[in-house]
């Protein structure tokens, strides 16, 4: 098992564009330390239609309403940042907003990574090769490339990225590298609640027993934190 | 908040999920999935209707908590109701039961 850079096509070059964005990365170091009630607000702002933020702060009461905390306070003022990068996220328009949406979920899933493994072993949009198996088409979102222990990692932002295509990819890696004697953790992160991959893996046919499903409300394992209570 | 003001609220939340759910089935590969989307999150928050009603019965939302409430749900429905793009609308049928959870105060999940 070896691990290779994907290939930059047209796509690709585009996509990396993205996701050098800054506001990438300013919305993923946000969402990195966020509690799940934010991690609800920049899904709700980046999926909306309204652009002004004062609705925004009305429909969620528990981080701006009277008993949210307090004004200057670290988490209000991390609920209005992001608040505010989700909104910028959305003003990109529907086609733009989409990609960003990706690469958001692929930059916090390295940087909780990064606080597990260190940055050393994190690579992003990389090959899996196995002796005598032709490579896949779509590079992995994110590796952690340690001997003994390596990890790939395809991210989601909606419960409906859950496909046969990706659940097959994932688990064929796992076993081809277990071919080789070599452990994978294939694993799928997606920017959604677990009931509702459930709800999309429940009619999926394709094997799924070796991938670990890491969804919004348990994000902070991926940094080998256990989830905190929503709220 | 009273015991019979959450099912009342989370109802609202519903009627939306179902007009949600009537613009994504238009996406007839996943009719299947739109509808058991619909079906689980409706039974969830329902269930949760019911759990808070005591909690509420013992201790009652003040006057400001329970109006932000009723406005965060209106403003849940009517932002909901601004989607026309049923791929969009599949996205909601996720995201607005889990900020409807939040506006209760309860586990997104």
């Amino acid at each position: 098992m070896r691990f290779q850079d994907a290939a930059k096509d047209a796509r690709a070059v585009v996509y990396a564009g993205v996701q050098a964005d800054p506001l990438v990365a300013r919305a993923a170091t946000l969402l990195a330390d966020a509690s799940p009630a934010q991690r609800v607000l920049a899904r709700a702002v980046m999926n909306g239609e309204t652009a002004a933020p004062e609705p925004w702060r009305s429909m969620f009461p528990t981080l701006f309403g009277s008993a949210a905390p307090a004004e200057g306070s670290p988490e209000r003022d991390r609920s209005e940042a992001i608040l505010d990068a989700s909104l910028a996220v959305a003003a990109r328009g529907d086609q733009v907003r989409s990609q960003f949406r990706g690469a958001i979920v692929e930059a916090v899933t390295e940087l909780l990574l990064t606080r597990r493994v260190g940055t050393a072993a994190i690579r992003r949009e990389r090959r899996i090769l196995f002796d005598g198996v032709p490579a896949e088409i779509h590079p992995y979102d994110v590796t952690v490339e340690s001997a003994g222990a390596a990890e790939a990692y395809d991210c989601k932002w909606g419960a409906r990225g859950i496909s046969a295509d990706v659940l097959h990819q994932l688990d064929d890696a796992r076993a081809h590298a277990a071919a080789e004697g070599e452990r994978l953790l294939p694993v799928l992160v997606v920017f959604d609640a677990r009931r509702s991959c459930e709800v999309r893996l429940a009619r999926q046919t394709a094997p799924r027993a070796g991938t670990r499903l890491v969804t919004i409300e348990t994000l902070d394992r991926l940094a080998g934190r256990r989830a905190e209570a929503a709220s | 908040m009273t015991t019979t003001d959450a099912p009342g609220l989370v109802e609202r939340v519903v009627d939306s999920l179902a007009r949600l759910t009537a613009l994504g089935e238009t996406i007839t590969d996943e009719w299947t999935y739109v509808h058991d989307l619909e079906t689980v999150w409706v039974a969830r928050l329902r269930a949760v209707a019911v759990a808070v009603a005591p909690r509420l019965a013992e201790s009652p939302l003040s006057p400001a908590a329970l109006r932000e409430l009723e406005t965060a749900v209106d403003r849940l429905v009517a932002e909901a109701d601004l989607v026309t793009d049923p791929h969009r609308a599949i996205d909601w049928l996720s995201t607005l039961p889990q900020a409807t959870l939040v506006a209760l105060g309860e586990a997104a999940w």
